[in-house]
């Protein structure tokens, strides 16, 4: 079949353009900067979304309305527009230009950052109140309470949510091409560029490519999400404050 | 910040055009790819529940595919790719009436057609068996459960799933900016290339995608209590 | 050592506790009893603030509850005080002795080993050592309790309150229980129920208040109150109770 024989040519020719971009004659690009980019973006993410998720739940005005309005302010505006806004503010802020890798990883920090703190804060609310309730009664400051008790149980119920904002976040990655940023997608187009007579070929490599990597992670955080709910099946009390921990799958299409 | 001036980008008449023209496009693409979703996502959940298996795996391979390649290359891959499939004749016609459009409109659909497809099964999932016993027990057909008993109390547990990938769809328009479709993003960054007022450019922007998803918010919110004070009767 | 002076507690137009006057004294087991939405769970968690009054003075151990203080303070307060929930609440993602030995090493700053032997003790008291490394979840509901009670001992509280403990109990676990609990009666501590275990009340209570309403409607010694009570309220509760 001339089309495998195609895909295999096009693979045999560019795979170390698909794999790690120009370097070394260029930065870090490909599938590795696309993973590299969603590590560290998802890494730092993450402490943000743990201290948002307490702002919103926080009795203080002062820290709850700017959280809320954050997150609300987040997931009402496009991708794309914050990479925009980044992008400006970024270079205003610091005083000098950005690479575009640093402005996409500030981009998906807060925009996976307010993503996952909606995680988090599910998480926490999904946990019975006894469970403060006993802490705080035993002595435990709120936060002592939170840190302790609290976040070790949400953050754990919600493992499986938090791994599908992780493959949304490699997703959220492609928008990197508009601002020239070297990951996967961009080195695709700079194939498709080259070789002008085969986008199909190409587009499908690239599609396939992703949905290897993004289908593997999605059985894990099935099995995840198997095996957490297998450990978390203890002896309820009768009246039944069962903890299900709703999995919230807030993966935004992109 | 020095000199904001909103005005200058606003009351121009040219900006203005643009503004305009954006803001219509991306309602077009919007609308247009959720009615196709919307459509689509029916007949595949219908596929989904005959007991035909080849078509179950097809319709649980077509979710898999949509949720797993990122829209931007699922578009591209439309655009660029499936495109050139066509004959040079139909390419002709297509970039002439506006093929870009037509092609983020059904990558969109197609892609949140699987999402939509996903919480409308879910919803149906967490009606308590008894129903569709009940249902049977008094007499219904299995379209009839379905269509009177069945679907609209799914339709109602998916309301706020449906609401969020509605939001998420209206904000993948902005994608389309990526294939060369003028519309809002791509409208509000030719203007701040054009005057390097990009903080009210974008700010103009923001606000009215931001109205525009608010907007998608609360009207879930108001079909949610509807629903619920239906269900208190 | 509890003292309820004038106690009241309102929303809006609903009273849950009215004008409640009554103390614990030091060493004494005093069950509270009632129909349920009498207000006696509301009432037990006034003392350790889980529920707030609307007016009125409670005092724990000489200590004004409502008086101001940092919630430093309001922290070591509470872990001076004792409490066992309903649904036991354990701690699902550390182990028996791990949920045990938490609050005297974060609350109190004790010394890990010497909080790990307190711990060890206090499970062989309720007679669960084996079940040191055991998680919540493998243990039964009876079980369960009877770690939350060594949990809440841990903190060494010159008083304890229990909050219906055994009502989410299959009935053969709340024996296991009431027996952890005689002891500690037997032991001198300090006591403050709710419970419908009427036998319980019997052996080992002091005294028993009547609820109803968020009123407390009588107060007498378990005997008289089982035999003879006063209130017409009373008497309907315990003919109710009789009947089953």
């Amino acid at each position: 079949m001339p089309f495998i024989l195609d895909l295999y040519t096009i693979l045999h020719d560019n795979w170390l353009l698909l794999l790690i971009g120009s370097y070394p004659n260029g930065p870090l690009g490909g599938i590795v900067c696309t993973l590299i980019l969603s590590v560290v973006g998802i890494g730092l993410a993450f402490p943000l979304s743990v201290l948002m998720a307490m702002a919103r739940l926080s009795p203080w005005r002062l820290l709850r309305w700017p959280a809320t309005a954050l997150v609300y302010v987040v997931r009402g505006v496009p991708l794309l527009m914050v990479i925009l806004w980044v992008y400006f503010l970024v270079p205003v802020l610091i005083g000098r230009n950005v690479s575009g890798f640093t402005t996409m990883l500030c981009t998906l920090v807060i925009y996976e950052g307010a993503y996952l703190s909606e995680v988090v804060r599910a998480g926490i609310q999904a946990l019975p109140r006894g469970q403060m309730e006993a802490a705080r009664a035993l002595g435990h400051s709120h936060l002592g309470a939170m840190w302790s008790v609290i976040l070790p149980q949400a953050l754990y119920n919600m493992l499986p949510s938090m791994l599908s904002q992780f493959v949304s976040t490699i997703k959220e990655t492609t928008l990197g091409y508009v601002i020239n940023v070297q990951e996967l997608t961009f080195a695709a187009n700079q194939i498709n560029n080259q070789l002008l007579t085969k986008p199909f070929h190409v587009f499908f490599i690239l599609a396939v490519s992703y949905f290897v990597v993004c289908w593997s992670l999605t059985q894990l955080t099935q099995w995840l999400e198997r095996r957490i709910a297998s450990k978390r099946r203890g002896i309820a009390p009768k009246p039944s404050t069962k903890a299900r921990a709703a999995s919230v799958t807030l993966e935004s299409p992109t | 910040m020095k000199d904001f001036d909103l005005l200058a980008i606003l009351l121009n008449p040219e900006f203005g055009g643009m503004l305009v023209h954006g803001v219509v496009l991306t309602l077009v693409i919007a609308i247009g790819s959720w009615l196709l979703a919307m459509t689509l996502a029916l007949v595949l959940l219908t596929l989904r529940l005959t007991p035909s298996k080849l078509l179950q795996h097809t319709v649980a391979a077509y979710v898999s595919y949509h949720r797993n390649v990122p829209t931007l290359v699922q578009l591209m891959l439309w655009y660029f790719g499936i495109s050139s499939l066509f004959p040079d004749s139909v390419q002709g016609w297509l970039s002439e009436h506006g093929g870009e459009a037509l092609f983020s409109i059904l990558a969109l659909g197609l892609c949140q057609a699987a999402y939509f497809s996903e919480d409308l099964r879910s919803g149906l999932r967490s009606i308590p068996d008894g129903q569709a016993e009940a249902a049977r027990a008094l007499g219904h057909g299995f379209v009839s459960s379905m269509r009177h008993v069945l679907m609209p109390q799914a339709v109602r547990n998916a309301v706020p799933a449906l609401v969020n990938h509605s939001v998420s769809l209206f904000k993948n328009s902005s994608l389309a900016m990526a294939i060369g479709v003028a519309e809002l993003t791509h409208a509000v960054k030719e203007i701040e290339s054009q005057s390097f007022r990009a903080f009210e450019s974008y700010a103009v922007a923001t606000v009215l995608y931001l109205v525009i998803s608010l907007l998608i918010m609360a009207c879930g919110a108001w079909l949610g209590k509807r629903y619920r004070i239906a269900e208190a009767k | 050592m509890i003292t309820f002076s004038n106690v009241n507690k309102w929303y809006g137009d609903y009273r849950a506790l009215t004008d409640i006057n009554a103390e614990v004294k030091k060493g004494e087991v005093v069950v509270v009893c009632g129909p349920s939405g009498s207000g006696k769970s509301t009432l037990i968690r006034t003392v350790n603030r889980l529920e707030e009054i609307k007016s009125g003075q409670l005092l724990f151990d000489g200590h004004d509850i409502q008086a101001p203080m940092s919630s430093y303070q309001l922290n070591q307060l509470r872990s001076r005080i004792g409490f066992v929930f309903q649904s036991f609440n354990l701690f699902p993602h550390l182990s028996v002795l791990e949920n045990i030995m938490l609050s005297p090493m974060k609350v109190r700053g004790i010394r890990r080993a010497d909080a790990k032997t307190r711990a060890m003790e206090l499970l062989e008291r309720v007679g669960l050592s084996a079940k040191a490394s055991a998680y919540p979840a493998q243990l039964s509901g009876g079980q369960q309790q009877r770690v939350a009670i060594a949990r809440a001992l841990a903190m060494e509280p010159p008083a304890m309150l229990f909050d219906e403990p055994t009502s989410a109990l299959d009935p053969e676990m709340v024996g296991e229980v009431l027996a952890v609990m005689r002891g500690l009666a037997k032991d001198g501590m300090t006591m403050m129920c709710v419970t419908h275990e009427m036998n319980f009340a019997r052996e080992v209570a002091d005294r028993v208040w009547f609820m109803d309403a968020g009123c407390i409607l009588e107060t007498a010694a378990p005997e008289t109150f089982f035999r003879s009570p006063q209130h017409p309220r009373a008497q309907r509760f315990l003919s109710d109770l009789r009947s089953h």
